[in-house]
């Protein structure tokens, strides 16, 4: 079973908590590293010592000194970092995030709360699958 | 310069015309009564320099007479002669003008003179019977009469006559001529002065209508510039009447497009902060669910029915502050959603939204006139779906009936949606319409309070009413209205 390695970029204890739960609650066992903004989260994945190269990175949009759509951006143009997928799960409905999300090349868009129990959403549905695929 | 004064000015050089016309027709009648008066005086001075004249000759004829026949009877008309000759003489020196002819008569009197001298020593000798005076008579005939002295004198009046008389018609011929050419010029000066007056008046007249309505067009495009929401102003630099209307229409164009900006502004900071707050709001009270559902998997054994009760409580207010704030977010968002508009069939909008709201069993009755309209789908759609939802969601009747009519009105249409359900009191026909107002309790239903308040906006945005009528136990009747063409919207 390959162990892969997710990094989740969120401001909110309790968003934190709920991925956290709703992972325990699929019984997967990945290594979840937090970042608590953009401007935290490119600092770990540009760390020579650490050295964090995740499979998937769960992204929120609202968030203090750098925004998820800006941190899409950057990471998007760097070579090394560009094929990671990402999904952004964030409480934002509005058509033209979600737009702006999806020309930039992320792989889902989930509005929260996260819900692996009840998945109503194409985005959430496909992070299952990533997620099953790979552990 | 101020238009009275521009106007006054202008009438002031007509009538400056019109003044110089005068006294320049007057001065030259004066002239041609002057000539006509000269034409006439030359006629009496000719007629009586014949009568003269002929008195003159009558006197030589009766003087000869008398010598040759010596009959005094001869003498008749020179005494008479003697009598006329002097006032006439008078007479013509008063009424000829020129020194020359003055001249002329001054030596026909000299002459006639010498000639009445020679005449009356002979008539005097010739009828004295004395003999010396017949010696007299004689020695006057031989040296006076036959060395033709009288015939002289006689023929030197003669001449000068005829120049008298000569020079008399070419002076009346000359003061004719004057005459003529007075008259023409007066004829030519009135012609002109009249086609200068018109002139200036057409000048004075296409300026002011050129100015003034140039202006006043100016300023109605503005007014109507204004009133289609542009707000330009106006250059007017004359410094009169119209330009102070030209200022004020600039000054209220200037101040509405302030206000309006204002305005604009204002509506964009508030549905930014509808906005913020909804999301805002949304994030923690999302965070409690989560704390309440988590607490409940965690301690499923531990909890008591009351705890789980309270606990249930608190879900369902976080539920209804979530409903209420997704209520206000829809709120503000009326009226942004702007697509354009299309052709929309009522009739068919409603048969969906029956299809996807009205539950089995319900009577739906939509009469067979409803127009088809050009206008914001999304918009009509909003109204329709939320008062057929009221009209379903608190009916309790159990042979529920809805009915939607449409009534054609000059520029709009005016809808109804009946139903049959348990109506309102009078007292909350206006605060129905009112944001999170409802007159169920709040966990009864699903009721966020916004609905009504969405329809009216929406219906307001586009100049339209909304109004109900409804009686407890009987149902009710909302009407509203909505325009006929896209142009009347807001």
């Amino acid at each position: 079973m390959k162990h892969s390695t997710i990094l989740l970029v969120e401001d909110d204890y309790l968003d934190v908590v709920s991925v956290q739960r709703a992972f325990k609650k699929l019984n997967i066992d990945h290594t979840l590293h937090i970042a608590h903004n953009g401007v935290d989260a490119l600092g770990m994945l540009t760390d020579e010592k650490s050295k964090l190269v995740p499979d998937i990175i769960l992204l929120d949009i609202n968030m203090p000194k750098m925004n998820g759509l800006e941190f899409v951006r950057i990471i998007k143009n760097y070579y090394s970092l560009k094929n990671i997928k990402i999904f952004m799960i964030t409480t934002s409905g509005e058509e033209y995030d979600r737009i702006a999300a999806e020309s930039m090349g992320v792989t889902g868009y989930i509005i929260k709360p996260l819900n692996f129990k009840d998945p109503d959403s194409a985005g959430t549905r496909k992070l299952m699958e990533e997620l099953l695929q790979e552990s | 310069m101020s238009i009275r004064s521009q106007l006054f000015l202008g009438f002031f050089i007509f009538i400056l015309i019109f003044i110089v016309d005068f006294f320049v027709n007057q001065r030259l009648s004066r002239q041609v009564l002057q000539n006509t008066n000269y034409i006439s005086n030359s006629e009496t001075v000719i007629r009586n320099s014949n009568v003269l004249h002929k008195d003159m000759i009558e006197m030589q004829s009766g003087f000869r007479g008398y010598l040759l026949t010596g009959q005094e009877v001869f003498l008749q008309p020179y005494f008479e002669g003697l009598h006329s000759v002097p006032p006439l003489l008078k007479e013509q020196l008063s009424l000829v003008g020129s020194s020359g002819q003055r001249e002329k008569l001054d030596s026909i009197s000299n002459l006639h003179d010498s000639w009445l001298k020679y005449a009356n020593q002979l008539i005097s000798t010739r009828m004295d019977t004395l003999p010396e005076s017949g010696k007299r008579y004689n020695e006057l005939f031989e040296t006076q009469l036959r060395m033709e002295v009288g015939k002289k004198l006689n023929d030197r009046i003669q001449l000068m006559f005829s120049a008298f008389d000569n020079d008399e018609y070419h002076l009346r011929q000359e003061r004719r001529a004057a005459l003529q050419s007075t008259l023409k010029y007066t004829r030519n000066i009135t012609l002109t002065l009249t086609l200068i007056s018109i002139v200036m008046a057409l000048l004075i007249g296409s300026y002011f209508i050129r100015s003034i309505t140039r202006r006043i067009s100016l300023m109605v495009s503005l007014a109507e510039k204004i009133s289609q929401g542009e707000f330009k102003t106006i250059d007017d630099k004359k410094d009169d009447e119209l330009n102070k209307l030209s200022l004020s229409l600039n000054a209220m164009s200037q101040q509405l497009e302030k206000n309006f900006e204002e305005l604009t502004k204002k509506n964009n900071e508030l549905d930014q902060f509808a906005y913020v707050v909804s999301h805002d709001l949304k994030a923690p009270l999302r965070g409690i669910a989560n704390i309440i559902s988590w607490i409940e998997e965690d301690h499923e054994k531990d909890i008591t029915p009351e705890i789980r009760n309270s606990l249930g409580l608190i879900k369902g207010r976080a539920t209804r502050l979530e409903n209420s704030i997704n209520g206000l977010l829809e709120y503000a968002r009326v009226g942004k959603m702007k697509k354009g508009s299309e052709l929309v069939d009522t009739e068919k909008l409603i048969a969906e939204i029956v299809d996807l709201l009205v539950p089995k069993g319900y009577e739906v009755i939509v009469e067979n006139n409803m127009p088809v309209l050009n206008t914001e789908k999304l918009h009509i759609y909003q109204v329709f779906s939320n008062l057929i939802s009221n009209a379903v969601k608190y009916n309790r009747n159990e042979k529920g009936r809805i009915i939607v009519k449409a009534e054609e009105l000059s520029d709009a249409y005016r809808f109804s949606v009946i139903d049959n359900g348990p109506g309102i009191q009078p007292q909350y026909f206006e605060k129905i319409f009112v944001i999170f107002q409802t007159l169920q309790e709040r966990d009864a239903f699903e009721s966020t309070g916004v609905g009504l308040a969405i329809v009216k906006k929406i219906v307001e945005d586009y100049k339209g009413t909304i109004s109900v009528e409804s009686e407890p136990g009987k149902g009710s009747t909302f009407t509203f209205t909505w325009p006929k063409n896209k142009e009347d919207e807001a």
